[in-house]
């Protein structure tokens, strides 16, 4: 191959020598492509030129032809560095290659079935910032109950990721959606609080509604309180509750909260990518996400969670910085 | 997205230091390299002054629940001070108001809301 | 036919000295000037590295046959501190070579084949072979 190579080389030196035109230059530079493509190494052209040159012109002088024995030696670690150059970029591919799957298998396993109940309508929208999502919902039911976890790893990409897939765990290995949501709690606080590095942790909310008692239990580890609609008043409240992040300290004391719901009323349990929302004029208030909410309040759960996901989108003018959750229970 | 970090060793257990600007996922590894280079002894004590922060996000809040615990574990102490009601909401929120030391301003300060 | 010559590794100058019989012997076998620029290179890292880890050590030139290839074969050893983690120095952009396309990656690139042998505390033996073809 590489005699091949000299064969046309020569020829493309030998044109250039005798007329110094733009077209033999051409010739050259498409001739280097053809070299990259077969990975020939910067000294062997190198080498090639010089073995053309002398067989054009036998009486070059020896010190010009010696000064390229030196300009190869100085050529080797170009080559080198080219060859690594060329793995690392294999190597990056592959990365991206992989995270791309790792997404996918993110979506796979934290894919949860929004539940169909008698009593009660619920919407779910989930937006990733980036390719892996730090926000995490999960819904267990059986035929009275829902029970719905609200999380948010601070902390983004892949060890967020890693760390969902713990929440993920210590859900499944709970039993059954009647267990009290401080328990739940307290439950994923142990987990996370032993595996967890120093600077990452994770706002969870946790929710059971009776459908039975159209009651709502929640408790809170650290995250942005729901928002609480009753229909008679019209009016907004917080569902607060206090306690600490998950994966601070091991032992923390929740408090649970009850609430009834009547016809109407509804539920919105979000992440802090819905409240830390900034728009060219500042941040967007939590009046405005009121107002926008209420605006669609007879709609369905789903339509409404859609809408505002969309119209906070657009005064955001559609640059979404932070990972986007909101769900909403509603009394039918 | 501009943020200052100024530490100043006040005697040999006490470190000052004054905060300004944004926090977010861009500037919070600076902040957060910035408290790594302490030397944390034991009993340090460490005032960080947050008067002049305008804007923190979640990552921010990580940047100082590490450090709490650094310091934590060296038997140290750890204080926010001037805090905005904006900043105060974040630590309320997170029940890190419980088990943190932090101070919010006196004054009902004015926020800026332009970012 | 197993010819062999080795060069101590002392001191900078030594490196040269590797390289001139390495260049010699590779001349002898009948490499061209770009597979002499390889070994040569391939010769300049494995006693650089023993100059700047080890202290000291020995580059041994032989030249060999296999099959019906002649070739040669550079060994590098020394009694230095071992390789704690040969994976980690065998892959590319590792800091040493500060992804300058030189180190060990740099070395097995330059030839056809590579060993090496370690035990930390005891020294580090590198055996790089490249046949004339």
């Amino acid at each position: 191959m590489p005699q091949e190579f000299k064969r046309q080389y020569k020829e493309i030196l030998k044109q250039y020598t005798e007329r110094q035109t733009e077209h033999n230059l051409y010739e050259g530079q498409n001739f280097s492509r053809q070299l990259i493509q077969k990975n020939i190494s910067p000294e062997e052209v190198i080498s090639i030129h010089k073995a053309s040159l002398e067989e054009l012109m036998p009486d070059l002088p020896n010190d010009v032809s010696h000064s390229f024995d030196l300009l190869i030696e100085v050529m080797i670690r170009y080559g080198l560095a080219l060859k690594e150059h060329q793995t690392l970029i294999k190597k990056q591919e592959n990365f991206k290659m992989e995270m791309e799957l790792a997404s996918n298998v993110q979506q796979t396993l934290l894919k949860t079935k929004v539940p169909e109940m008698n009593d009660l309508d619920i919407g779910m929208i989930s937006v990733p910032a980036k390719e892996m999502n730090g926000d995490y919902t999960h819904f267990l039911n059986d035929d009275t109950t829902v029970g719905i976890a609200v999380a948010d790893v601070i902390g983004k990409g892949i060890p967020a990721a890693l760390c969902m897939s713990m929440i993920k765990y210590g859900m499944d290995s709970l039993n059954g959606a009647k267990t009290e949501p401080v328990v739940v709690l307290d439950v994923i606080n142990r987990i996370v609080e032993k595996s967890v590095s120093d600077s990452m942790f994770i706002s969870m909310f946790y929710g059971t509604y009776d459908t039975s008692q159209s009651v709502f239990t929640y408790a809170s580890a650290g995250h942005e309180p729901p928002l609480f609609y009753c229909a008679k008043s019209n009016s907004f409240t917080e569902l607060q509750a206090k306690g600490l992040l998950l994966g601070v300290i091991s032992n923390v004391k929740y408090e649970q909260h009850t609430i009834t719901l009547e016809k109407d009323d509804f539920i919105v349990m979000m992440t802090d990518g819905v409240t830390e929302c900034r728009s060219k004029d500042g941040f967007i208030d939590q009046n405005t996400v009121m107002d926008i909410i209420e605006s669609v309040r007879d709609q369905s759960a789903q339509d409404m969670v859609e809408y505002v996901f969309h119209k906070l989108e657009e005064l955001q003018e559609f640059e979404q910085r932070d990972d986007f959750t909101l769900v909403i229970f509603k009394k039918k | 997205m501009n943020i200052s970090v100024e530490l100043q060793k006040v005697d040999e257990l006490h470190i000052k230091g004054l905060i300004g600007g944004e926090i977010d996922a861009f500037t919070a590894p600076m902040l957060r390299e910035k408290l790594a280079e302490l030397n944390l002894q034991k009993d340090l004590h460490v005032e960080l002054n947050l008067t002049d922060v305008s804007y923190m996000d979640s990552t921010g809040l990580g940047v100082f629940v590490g450090f709490y615990k650094t310091v934590n574990a060296a038997n140290g102490h750890m204080e926010l001070t001037g805090l905005s009601s904006r900043l105060k909401r974040l630590f309320d929120i997170t029940g890190l108001v419980e088990i943190m030391d932090i101070q919010a301003t006196d004054k009902e300060v004015k926020i800026d809301e332009t970012v | 036919m197993n010819l062999r010559s080795s060069v101590d590794i002392i001191t900078e100058w030594d490196i040269v000295a590797a390289r001139q019989l390495g260049r010699n012997e590779a001349k002898d076998v009948g490499f061209g000037t770009v597979d002499q620029a390889r070994i040569t290179t391939a010769i300049s890292e494995l006693a650089r590295n023993i100059y700047l880890y080890a202290g000291k050590g020995k580059i041994e030139i032989r030249q060999i046959t296999e099959g019906n290839l002649r070739g040669l074969l550079v060994i590098a050893s020394d009694k230095g501190p071992g390789i704690p983690d040969v994976r980690k120095v065998m892959e590319d952009g590792y800091t040493t070579s500060g992804g300058l396309g030189a180190g060990l990656p740099g070395v097995k690139r330059l030839m056809d084949d590579f060993k090496i042998e370690t035990v930390l505390g005891e020294g580090t033996t590198i055996s790089a072979t490249k046949l004339l073809r």
